[in-house]
C-alpha cells in the first residue's frame, strides 16, 4: 500500500490499528452515520448521493444514487443490501486494502446506504480467497454491534441494521450482481435474465441494492462533507477520488488514490515508479483484465469513464496492468483467454463454447503452433460472443481478446 | 392487448406474452432449444435471438416480453448470422453421431442446421471426449457428447415432477448433466425426458435402435390406460409392404392438450402400448364356433340374434347376463344398453374393468379405464359383480372385454361359469379367459376404432381410428349395431347417424 | 452418516443457518465448514448438507462442483495455489509453478505421496501488487522468488 497525495478513501491508512473501532471513531468514524440518522431523512441521504453522481466502483460504473432510486418505494417485502466484495477482476486489489485497513468505513457506508433505501439486512459477499479479510470484517461487525452501530436502535434512533459476512468459494462470475445473488442464495453462480432487475427482484426475490466495496466506502465522506466537495475532487466529470490498483512490470506496484480523471502516464511513471528493470512499456490494460488494452502511444489519457470509453476501452475496476516489451503477447493472450474459459459459468452457448475455443487457439499460439486463419477465427468468435450472451461476461471476454489480437496482430502473426 | 409487428405481420397478443410466443401465434417459428412452452424460461441457448428495431443488441425472443409498437425481425441478416454462429458453436462440441443417433430425422439441431447454416465446420482443435452412455435411471441413457446443455431435463424434473434428480455439474465447457449416485431418475414421467431433449442426448431404452424416426407413421388417439385420457400419438412402423417386418407400434408420444395433460404423458401410457399387438385374439374360436361352423362375425351375429330372440320370446330375460367394460366407447355402451337392456330387456347388465391401482398425484388416475365416466353418465351401475352374480340362474352370458380374466383367478372362473349353458366372449386380448367360453369373437382396442370417451374430469372427447385392426377383428359398435338390427325390435335405429344423435341425447 | 460430522461443526452450522432467512442460502458457508474438517467434501458430507438444508443431494453437488475452492478429493496438508494470471505471470509466476512441479514431483491437481503438499494453478487472487503470489490453504504469500518460496515450504510441517 503506497500512500501519497490527498487521501480520502485511504485516509489514516498508515495507522496500524485503524481497523479497530476505537481508532476509527477517534479519527471521526461513524460521524456521518450519526449525522444522517439523527438529522437527515432517508430521502435526503439518497438525494445527496445522487447529487454526488457517485459512479459504481466495481466495473460497470453505474451511478449509485440512481440505482438506489430504482428500489420501489411501496413494498412489504424486506429489502436487502449486498456489498460486492468479490473482487475477481484480475489486476484489482483495492477492495482488499479498503476492507483490511478500514472495515468500519465499509460498515458505516453500509449503514448510510441502508438508511437511505429502507434496508434492515445487509450481506457482504466476499470472495472465498479473502479469508483473513472476512475474519477482520466479522470482528468489525462484532465491535460495531457492541458499540451500538449495528443491531436495533442505532444511535438511539428507530433505524436498525443487521450485517452478515458471506464468503464465496472461488468463482469470478459471482462478481456479476445477479450471479452474486444466486450464490448468496446457495446456488451455482448463474447470472439471471434481466429484466427484472435486482432493485425490484433481487435477493430471495426481494428488492435489493448491490454496490461495490469502494462505492460504499465513499458514502460517509459524501454525507459528512457534501456532494459538491466530492464532485470537486475529481478532475473531470467523474467526481471524487478513485483507488487505482497498479501491478505488472512497474517498479512500485500498489494501490494509489488519485482524483478521478488523473493521468494514466503520470500514475505509471510518477507514482508507480515507472518500468521495472529498465524495460520499456509495451501495453497497459487500464481497467482490469476485461478492459481493452492500450498501446504505449495511447496512455496519455485521463483515467475517467468517458475518456477510456472514447479510447475504445473502459475504466472498469481501475485495475491497471502494465506490460513490458520483453513480454510476448502470446503469453498475455493465453492467460486472458484461459481465464475467461475457466470462469465461464457455462449457461449460455456463445460464452461456454466460444471462450473455450478461443482459449484452445490461444494456447496453441503460445506454444508456437499457429495455423493460418487462427487470428481471424479468434476475431470472428469474439464478434459472435459480443452482445449475444446472457450476461456481460461475454463482452468482458470478447472485447479485450479482440483488442489484443487486433492491436498486436503483427506480433502474433510472426509467431510460429 | 399489445400490438406489434413481426416480420411485417401485425400481431395482437395479451400483455406478458413473449416475442417468441407472439411469433408462434402469428405462424412464425423462431428456432429454439432451451425454450419449452411448459417449462420455466432459461434464455441460455441464445438461438432464439431476434432483432428489435431501435435496440442495439439482439434480444432473446423466448424471454423478452412484447411491448406496444415493437417492430421485430426474425430473419434479418444479423439474426441469421447470430443463429448460424450459435449452431456453429454447438456443433463444435457435438458428436457427429447422426448415422447412429436415434434422434436423426426429428432433431432440432439437424433441422436448424439444415434450414439456417449448412456451413462447413472449421473447428480444428481437439474435440472434447465425454461419456456416451451415462445411465440416468428409468431406462434413459445420457450421451454427454451430444448434450447441448439446454437444461430442459433439469428444469422438467425441478418444476413438473418436483423430483429434481438431475443437475448441472462443473462449470464452463466442462459442464455436464448428471445425477447423484444412488439417486437416479425415478418417477412416472421419466419417459418425457427423452421426448423433450431437443437432440439425441437422452435416449430411451424402449426405443433405442429400434427404427429410424422417418419410418414411423404418427397417428393421434387417446390413451385408454387410465381415466385421464391423455392425448397421445402412436408411432407405428408400417411393416410390409412398405418395409420388411410386421406393422407395429414402436413408440408413444404426448400430444399437447391444455385441458387434460398439458404437454406430458406418464410412463404407464408411454410404455404400455404392447397390448396393441401382443396377445391379440385373432380368430373366432370356441366349441360353439366349431360345431356350428361360424366363420365370420356376421355368422356370429346371425346365430346370436336368433338365440337371443328365442330366449326373449320364452321369457328367459332374467336368465341372461351381460358384462360390458369401461374400455368401450360411449357409443358402444349406448348400443349395448339399447340392444341388451332396452330391446332384449336383460336386466342383469354389469360393468367390469381392470383393477384400480395407485394414482400418481398428477395425471395417472386410480381407475385404469378410459370411460368409466361415460359408463356412469349413461346410467350403468358401476358396482362390480361377483362371479356368483354372473352365473346365478344364467343360461346365457355375454362378456365384452378381457377384464374378468384380470379380476378373478382361472380356477374361480372355471368353477363359477361351468353351469352357464352358453357363454360368449368378445375380446381383443387373448389372456386365457377364452377357454372358459363357448364362443370367442376377436374385437378391437380403442386405437382401432372411432368413438368418444369421457374422462375423469368429465371432458368428452372424440377420437378416430389410428389404424386398422387385425382383419379378423370387429369393432364392438359394428357388431352391436348389427346385432341390434338382427334382433329386430328397432332395426332402422341401428344406423350410425341415428345412433350418434341418440347418444348425444342420452348423455346428460 | 451424520455421526461423522463433529459436534463443533454442527454447532457452527447452526450458527451459520441463523444468518439466512432460508436454510438453502447457507449452503456455501456450510460446505466451507464441512471442508475444513477433512480438507475435502465427501459424498456423505454432501448428503448431510442436503438433509440439513432440505435440498436434493444433486443440488449440493451442483454447487460443490461449480466453485473452485471446493474439493472432492483430499488435498495435501498444505494446499499450494499458485496464481498464474497476467500480473503474476509478468512477475515470474510460471517459473514458480514449474519450480514447484519439479521440486515436489507433482503436476497441478496432484498430491505428494507423503500427503504434505498438493498443487494447483489458480486465477487472480486479488494480491497483484505482491506478485508473484500464492495461497497455502487459507493464507496469502506474496513477493516470492524461488528462494523465499523454498524457505516458506521448509518451515511447513
Amino acid at each position: 500500500m503506497i500512500l501519497a497525495g490527498d487521501r480520502f478513501l485511504t485516509r489514516d491508512f498508515d495507522l496500524e490499528h485503524l481497523y479497530r473501532i476505537e481508532s476509527y471513531a477517534a479519527r471521526g468514524g461513524y460521524q456521518a452515520a450519526a449525522k444522517a440518522l439523527k438529522t437527515m431523512t432517508p430521502d435526503e441521504v439518497l438525494e445527496e448521493v445522487k447529487a454526488a453522481n457517485l459512479r459504481g466502483r466495481g466495473g460497470a460504473g453505474f451511478p449509485a444514487g440512481i440505482k438506489w432510486g430504482f428500489v420501489p418505494r411501496e413494498t412489504d417485502a424486506p429489502r436487502y443490501l449486498c456489498v460486492n466484495a468479490d473482487e475477481g477482476e484480475p489486476g484489482t486489489f483495492k477492495d482488499r486494502y479498503l476492507m483490511s485497513h478500514n472495515p468500519h468505513r465499509l460498515l458505516e457506508g453500509m449503514i448510510l446506504a441502508s438508511y437511505a433505501v429502507g434496508i434492515r439486512t445487509a450481506y457482504v459477499y466476499i470472495r472465498g480467497e479473502y479469508g483473513a479479510i472476512a475474519r477482520r470484517l466479522e470482528a468489525a461487525v462484532t465491535e460495531a454491534k457492541a458499540s451500538g452501530w449495528l443491531g436495533d436502535h442505532i444511535a438511539g434512533t428507530e433505524f436498525g441494521l443487521e450485517v452478515f459476512i458471506h464468503r464465496g468459494a472461488g468463482s469470478y462470475i459471482c462478481g456479476e450482481e445477479t450471479a452474486l445473488l444466486e450464490s448468496l442464495e446457495g446456488k451455482r453462480g448463474h447470472p439471471r435474465l434481466k429484466p427484472p432487475f435486482p432493485a425490484s427482484v433481487g435477493l430471495f426475490r426481494c428488492p435489493t441494492v448491490i454496490n461495490n466495496v469502494e462505492t460504499i466506502c465513499n458514502i460517509p465522506d459524501i454525507i459528512l462533507h457534501g456532494a459538491e466537495a466530492f464532485l470537486r475532487r475529481g478532475l473531470s466529470r467523474d467526481g471524487g477520488t478513485r483507488l487505482f490498483s497498479v501491478s505488472g512490470a512497474v517498479a512500485k506496484p500498489g494501490c494509489y488514490e488519485l482524483p478521478a480523471g488523473a493521468s494514466l502516464r503520470e500514475l505509471i511513471f510518477d507514482r508507480a515508479g515507472g518500468m521495472r528493470l529498465g524495460r520499456k512499456l509495451k501495453a497497459v490494460i487500464p481497467g482490469g483484465l476485461s478492459a481493452p488494452v492500450l498501446l504505449e502511444k495511447e496512455i496519455d489519457i485521463r483515467l475517467d469513464g468517458d475518456s477510456l470509453v472514447e479510447a475504445g476501452s473502459m475504466l472498469g475496476s481501475a485495475g491497471i496492468i502494465v506490460i513490458d516489451d520483453q513480454t510476448p503477447m502470446t503469453m498475455v493472450l493465453d492467460k486472458m483467454a484461459g481465464f475467461y474459459a475457466h470462469e465461464s459459468c457455462g449457461q449460455c452457448s456463445p460464452c461456454r463454447i466460444g471462450t473455450a475455443w478461443m482459449a484452445r487457439i490461444a494456447s496453441r499460439l503460445r506454444s508456437g503452433r499457429r495455423r493460418d486463419g487462427d487470428l481471424e477465427t479468434i476475431l470472428r468468435l469474439a464478434a459472435n460472443i459480443k452482445g449475444r450472451t446472457l450476461c456481460p461476461m461475454g463482452d468482458a471476454a470478447a472485447l479485450p481478446i479482440a483488442a489484443l489480437v487486433t492491436k498486436f496482430r503483427d506480433e502474433l502473426e510472426r509467431t510460429s | 392487448m399489445v400490438r406489434l409487428v413481426i416480420d411485417d405481420r401485425t400481431v395482437s397478443v395479451e400483455p406478458g406474452t413473449t416475442i417468441l410466443e407472439a411469433a408462434e401465434q402469428a405462424g412464425i417459428e423462431i428456432p429454439h432449444l432451451c425454450y419449452h412452452p411448459a417449462l420455466p424460461k432459461a434464455g441460455t441457448c441464445r438461438l432464439c435471438a431476434v432483432e428489435i428495431e431501435g435496440q442495439p443488441k439482439l434480444e432473446p425472443s423466448c424471454s423478452t416480453e412484447v411491448r406496444e409498437g415493437m417492430v421485430v425481425r426474425t430473419e434479418s441478416p444479423r439474426v441469421i448470422e447470430a443463429r448460424r454462429s450459435v449452431l456453429e458453436l454447438l456443433l463444435t462440441e457435438h458428436a457427429m453421431d447422426c448415422p447412429i443417433c436415434d434422434k436423426a430425422g426429428e432433431c432440432r439441431l439437424q433441422d436448424y442446421y439444415q434450414a439456417y447454416s449448412l456451413a462447413p465446420g472449421v473447428y480444428a482443435e481437439d474435440k472434447t471426449r465425454r461419456e456416451k452412455k451415462v445411465p440416468l435411471g428409468g431406462g434413459l441413457l445420457l450421451d454427454r457428447e451430444r448434450c447441448v446443455l439446454c437444461t430442459r431435463c433439469v428444469r422438467f424434473l425441478d418444476s413438473v415432477t418436483g423430483t429434481s434428480e438431475l443437475g448441472v455439474f462443473e462449470r464452463g465447457i466442462r459442464s455436464e448433466i448428471a445425477c447423484f449416485e444412488g439417486r437416479p431418475v425415478d418417477n412416472n414421467y421419466s419417459g418425457c425426458l427423452s421426448e423433450i431433449c431437443p437432440v439425441g442426448a437422452i435416449t430411451d431404452a424402449d426405443f433405442r435402435f429400434r427404427t429410424r424416426s422417418w419410418f414411423l407413421e404418427a397417428k393421434e388417439t387417446i390413451c385408454p390406460l387410465c381415466g385421464r385420457g391423455c392425448r397421445i400419438v402412436l408411432e407405428r412402423h408400417p411393416g410390409f409392404p412398405r418395409l420388411p417386418g410386421t406393422a407395429k407400434v414402436l413408440r408413444v408420444r404426448s400430444r399437447p392438450d391444455d385441458l387434460v395433460n398439458g404437454h406430458w404423458i406418464c410412463n404407464v401410457g408411454r410404455y404400455g402400448y404392447g397390448y396393441l399387438e401382443q396377445e391379440r385374439c385373432r380368430d373366432i374360436a370356441g366349441p360353439l364356433a366349431k360345431r356350428l361352423g361360424l366363420k365370420t362375425w356376421d355368422d356370429v351375429v346371425a346365430h346370436l340374434a336368433a338365440r337371443l330372440r328365442a330366449l326373449r320370446l320364452k321369457g328367459r330375460q332374467a336368465h341372461m347376463a351381460v358384462v360390458v367394460s369401461d374400455w368401450l366407447t360411449t357409443e358402444e355402451l349406448f348400443l349395448a344398453g339399447a340392444v341388451f337392456q332396452r330391446d332384449l330387456e336383460i336386466g342383469r347388465c354389469h360393468v367390469v374393468g381392470p383393477r384400480d391401482d395407485s394414482p400418481d398425484g398428477m395425471l395417472l388416475t386410480a381407475e385404469r379405464s378410459p370411460n368409466r365416466a361415460g359408463a356412469k353418465a349413461l346410467g350403468f351401475g358401476l358396482e362390480e359383480p361377483t362371479l356368483e352374480d354372473l352365473a346365478r340362474d344364467a343360461e346365457m352370458l355375454m362378456v365384452f372385454g378381457p377384464f374378468l380374466g384380470e379380476k378373478f383367478r382361472p380356477d374361480e372362473i372355471g368353477a363359477a361359469l361351468a353351469g352357464v349353458k352358453t357363454k360368449v366372449l368378445f375380446t381383443p386380448r387373448d389372456n386365457g379367459l377364452g377357454r372358459f367360453f363357448d364362443l370367442v369373437v376377436p374385437t378391437v382396442w380403442p386405437a382401432e376404432k372411432d368413438g368418444t370417451f369421457t374422462n375423469c374430469q368429465g371432458l368428452t372427447r372424440a377420437f378416430s381410428a389410428a389404424f386398422a385392426p387385425p382383419s379378423s377383428a370387429v369393432e364392438e359398435w359394428r357388431l352391436l349395431a348389427a346385432l341390434g338390427r338382427a334382433v329386430g325390435r328397432n332395426p332402422h335405429f341401428y344406423t350410425p347417424l341415428r345412433c350418434a344423435g341418440d347418444v348425444r341425447r342420452a348423455m346428460p | 452418516m451424520s455421526s461423522k460430522i463433529p459436534e463443533r461443526t454442527k454447532r457452527r452450522v447452526e450458527d451459520i443457518l441463523s444468518r439466512y432467512p432460508r436454510r438453502e442460502a447457507a449452503l456455501l458457508p456450510v460446505l466451507s465448514a464441512l471442508q475444513e474438517e477433512r480438507g475435502f467434501l465427501s459424498p456423505s458430507d454432501e448428503e448431510w448438507a442436503a438433509e440439513t438444508l432440505g435440498l436434493p443431494p444433486v443440488k449440493v453437488r451442483e454447487v460443490v462442483t461449480f466453485y473452485s475452492l471446493f474439493r472432492r478429493k483430499p488435498a495435501g496438508r498444505h494446499h499450494l495455489q499458485v496464481c498464474t494470471n497476467v500480473s503474476c505471470a509478468l512477475n515470474g509466476a510460471d517459473g514458480l509453478l514449474s519450480h514447484l512441479r519439479q521440486k515436489l514431483g507433482v503436476s497441478e491437481g496432484e498430491m505428494t505421496g507423503d500427503g504434505r503438499f498438493s498443487l494447483a494453478a489458480v486465477e487472480c487472487l486479488g494480491n497483484c501488487d505482491q506478485a508473484p503470489c500464492l495461497m497455502i490453504n487459507d493464507e496469502h504469500y506474496g513477493r516470492l522468488d524461488l528462494r523465499t518460496l523454498d524457505e516458506i515450504l521448509e518451515k511447513l510441517g
